[in-house]
């Protein structure tokens, strides 16, 4: 009996170490592999394959060191970074986070910087990016990311309903908001709604920075409760209750593409959802402006960092800033995901001037208009920029309560960071 | 996560109570039992302490955690003036609510389905495994079928009933979306568990029963009911502890909303612990224990009651 149990448990316990084992080899695997970058990217979209394609064409110029391309959802990936930055092993040698959340890092000090490193690489330098990109990376005079595109907030139309309702809107290039209430009277008699309310966040910041808010002061506090702000979702509040924007709970992608909207803000990045709808004859240009005089574009930037680790080599180093350099020049493929490459290289390829987004980065004056919203505790804004924006403009939220609780919400949570 | 962990430990110390009574070491029991508390230390033990002591630290889950003492617990819990304090008491009390509006429906439904089956009706086996299926799928599949079924403008819901009611983001019906997902998800397992509990029961009860003159509702109250008393009692606990880590269904359905009226604790604890900004995981951890403690006391409670007619 009693041998039998002995005999069970040692088989199981054989089957646990074997198990373990494997585990534990997979992981050794990534990461400290000798002549391999581990390249880790939140690309699990449709993107993702644009950038294997950059990967695999890099891949095929056999480099000394080869690039091994893991994505991942990004929630994952940033709960993963501090945990294996910490324990030391299996730190991606080459990392593609949001622009955002560059100065949390750097205020963590878990990022290494490109200050010395790009001394060989005289076309890795700001006159070569789109500025939006390029000036995000540079933390108290230190280079700490080298930009791989800029992916703006902007509008779609459709040219017919355009055409019927607004054809005079497109003069100036610059759709403002007056144009899109007076075409939403029109159009609202045939059941066309006006303008989709699509992602609030990005329209709510877009247009507080056009009415001159910005969701901090002076880079520590954060400004939320303001004038500026309570207007901007004034101004929302007043589209919905005229019936120019969508029903609460209405799907505006689903209204634009079958032909019942006009206006559709969205990200550049969403022209792929929009080819399936062969019918559908749309256009893109800037997100709708109060004015035409200051125009605001909400931007975000996929950013590439090197995080802290002291057994990589110099010779790795150069690696990965070989393969940063051989993206500024073949980043066409990146632009076909509908994204805008922030390495102006790109900017000369005929094929990339006839992408619709491309009409953010041909025009300076409009490069000017890519507004990152850059604040240490951006996270904390953001989640309560999310929870506030549809409930104020939908009317369930009184929005002076709204926004002072935001404000009083941004604040404790970064008293609370600052206990220590 | 901590409150499985809990619970087990519960299941545990009975196992190592009965052996500790005997005198002589015996090995083989604690060979059968080793693999599991292996996994059992690693996987639930540890990081609920682990979990525990984060409570009573300040972390940003980046540097070192630094010991705070009870600061986060006065924080959450005695700080009228505090965001987390809003939202522990906001999110508890959602939690709660949610529970209340679930668990009797997820007893009742699968009771009454499994009673109907045990009738052996024709196409039992297809009903049975109708009714099961739900359980299989993941809860983001089955949230992202609602939310099309429960759209204001697409959805079949709307069009049958020939309204334009908002289910997701107008209340009372965000609630009564989010229980009425839940029941239909969730019924398969209980279910099984009441059609098990019920093949077992001998015919010759009902036989006496109706010899006796008894009514089908008599017999339903006098004799299953009773004999099922015990599987009642494991669902009733085992769904109320389900139903208390609700995360799934309102975050992907109603996101919280409306005003953060369905926003859950679990939610608020991600958000602190994981959320997009940095991460302060000692107020996250708080809240996570607090939400553990009340699964216990009120796990305790219906112990205590339903044992109680014994």
């Amino acid at each position: 009996m009693k041998r039998k149990a002995v005999l069970m448990f040692s088989i199981l316990f054989a089957i646990m170490m074997a198990l373990s084992g494997c585990s534990s080899s997979s992981s050794s695997s990534s990461g400290s592999a000798k002549n391999e970058i581990l390249y880790w990217n939140p690309f699990t979209g449709p993107d993702g394959e644009n950038m294997k394609q950059i990967v695999n064409e890099y891949n095929k110029t056999n480099p000394k060191f080869k690039i091994k391309n893991v994505s991942m959802v990004a929630d994952d990936m940033y709960k993963k970074i501090p945990t294996v930055v910490n324990s030391g092993k299996g730190i991606p040698d080459l990392t593609i986070v949001h622009a955002e959340r560059i100065k949390q890092f750097v205020g963590n000090d878990l990022l290494t910087t490109y200050d010395d490193k790009l001394a060989d690489y005289p076309e890795i330098k700001a006159e070569n990016y789109v500025p939006a990109g390029w000036d995000i990376g540079e933390i108290n005079g230190s280079r700490y990311s080298v930009p791989l595109d800029v992916h703006s907030f902007v509008m779609y139309y459709n040219k017919d309903l355009l055409e019927k309702y607004a054809p005079n809107a497109l003069d100036d290039n610059v759709i403002t908001f007056d144009e899109i209430k007076e075409a939403g009277e029109m159009s609202k008699k045939d059941k066309i709604t006006g303008v989709g309310i699509t992602w609030t966040r990005p329209i709510f910041l877009s247009i507080y920075n056009q009415l001159g808010g910005d969701i901090t002061s002076d880079g520590e506090t954060p400004t939320l409760n303001t004038p500026e702000a309570k207007e901007a979702l004034e101004l929302l509040k007043g589209l919905i209750d005229n019936k120019i924007a969508n029903k609460d709970g209405e799907d505006p992608g689903q209204l634009f593409k079958s032909g019942k909207a006009i206006f559709y803000p969205e990200g550049i990045w969403m022209q792929n959802s929009l080819k399936d709808s062969k019918k559908l004859n749309w256009g893109l240009t800037n997100f709708p402006q109060i004015s035409p005089d200051k125009i605001v574009n909400w931007t975000s930037s996929h950013q590439f960092v090197m995080f802290k680790d002291e057994n990589r080599s110099k010779e790795k180093t150069k690696g990965i800033t070989d393969f940063l350099d051989f993206v500024r020049e073949n980043s066409l493929p990146w632009a076909k995901a509908g994204q805008n490459p922030a390495s102006l290289v790109t900017l000369e390829n005929p094929e990339y001037q006839d992408l619709p987004q491309s009409f953010l980065v041909k025009d300076p004056e409009l490069q000017k208009s890519l507004k990152i919203f850059d604040y240490k505790y951006n996270g904390f804004v953001a989640e309560e920029i999310d929870k506030l924006v549809g409930d104020a403009i939908y009317g369930k939220l009184d929005i002076t309560k709204g926004l002072k609780a935001a404000q009083k919400a941004v604040e404790d949570k970064i008293a609370s960071n600052n206990k220590k | 996560m901590i409150n499985t962990g809990v619970n087990k430990e519960l299941n545990m110390s009975a196992v190592i109570e009965k052996n500790s009574g005997k005198k002589r070491f015996n090995l083989s029991p604690y060979l059968y039992i080793g693999p599991h508390l292996i996994l059992f230390a690693i996987f639930f033990l540890f990081p609920t302490l682990y979990g525990i002591y984060i409570s009573f630290t300040n972390w940003d889950l980046i540097g070192d955690p630094e010991f705070v003492g009870l600061a986060n617990y006065k924080e959450i819990l005695f700080n009228h003036e505090s965001t987390f304090y809003d939202q522990l008491h906001n999110g508890l009390g959602n939690t709660f609510k949610f529970v209340l509006f679930t668990v009797p429906a997820c007893i009742i439904v699968p009771l009454l389905l499994a009673a109907g089956l045990n009738t052996r009706p024709k196409g039992l086996k297809f009903f049975q495994a109708l009714f099961y299926m739900p359980t299989l799928f993941s809860v983001s599949a089955v949230m992202i079928v609602f939310s099309m079924l429960f759209s204001v403008s697409f959805g079949p819901i709307n069009h049958f009933l020939n309204v334009e009611t908002n289910w997701l983001s107008t209340q009372p019906y965000a609630w009564i979306t989010l229980v009425v997902v839940t029941i239909w998800w969730s019924i398969g397992a209980n279910m099984i568990i009441y059609q098990a509990a019920l093949n077992g029961i001998s015919r010759d009860l009902y036989e006496a029963a109706s010899i006796d003159g008894a009514s089908s509702i008599q017999k339903f109250f006098r004799i299953t009911l009773p004999s099922i008393r015990a599987q009642i009692l494991y669902t009733v606990v085992i769904t109320t502890i389900a139903q208390f880590n609700v995360y799934g269904q309102p975050l992907m359905l109603t996101k919280g909303g409306p005003t953060s009226s369905t926003s859950v604790l679990l939610m608020y604890i991600q958000q602190n612990a994981f959320g997009s900004g940095i991460s302060i995981a000692g107020i996250g951890s708080a809240m996570a224990v607090i939400l553990g403690l009340c699964i216990m006391v009120v796990s305790a409670i219906q112990f205590f009651f339903l044992r109680q007619r014994d």
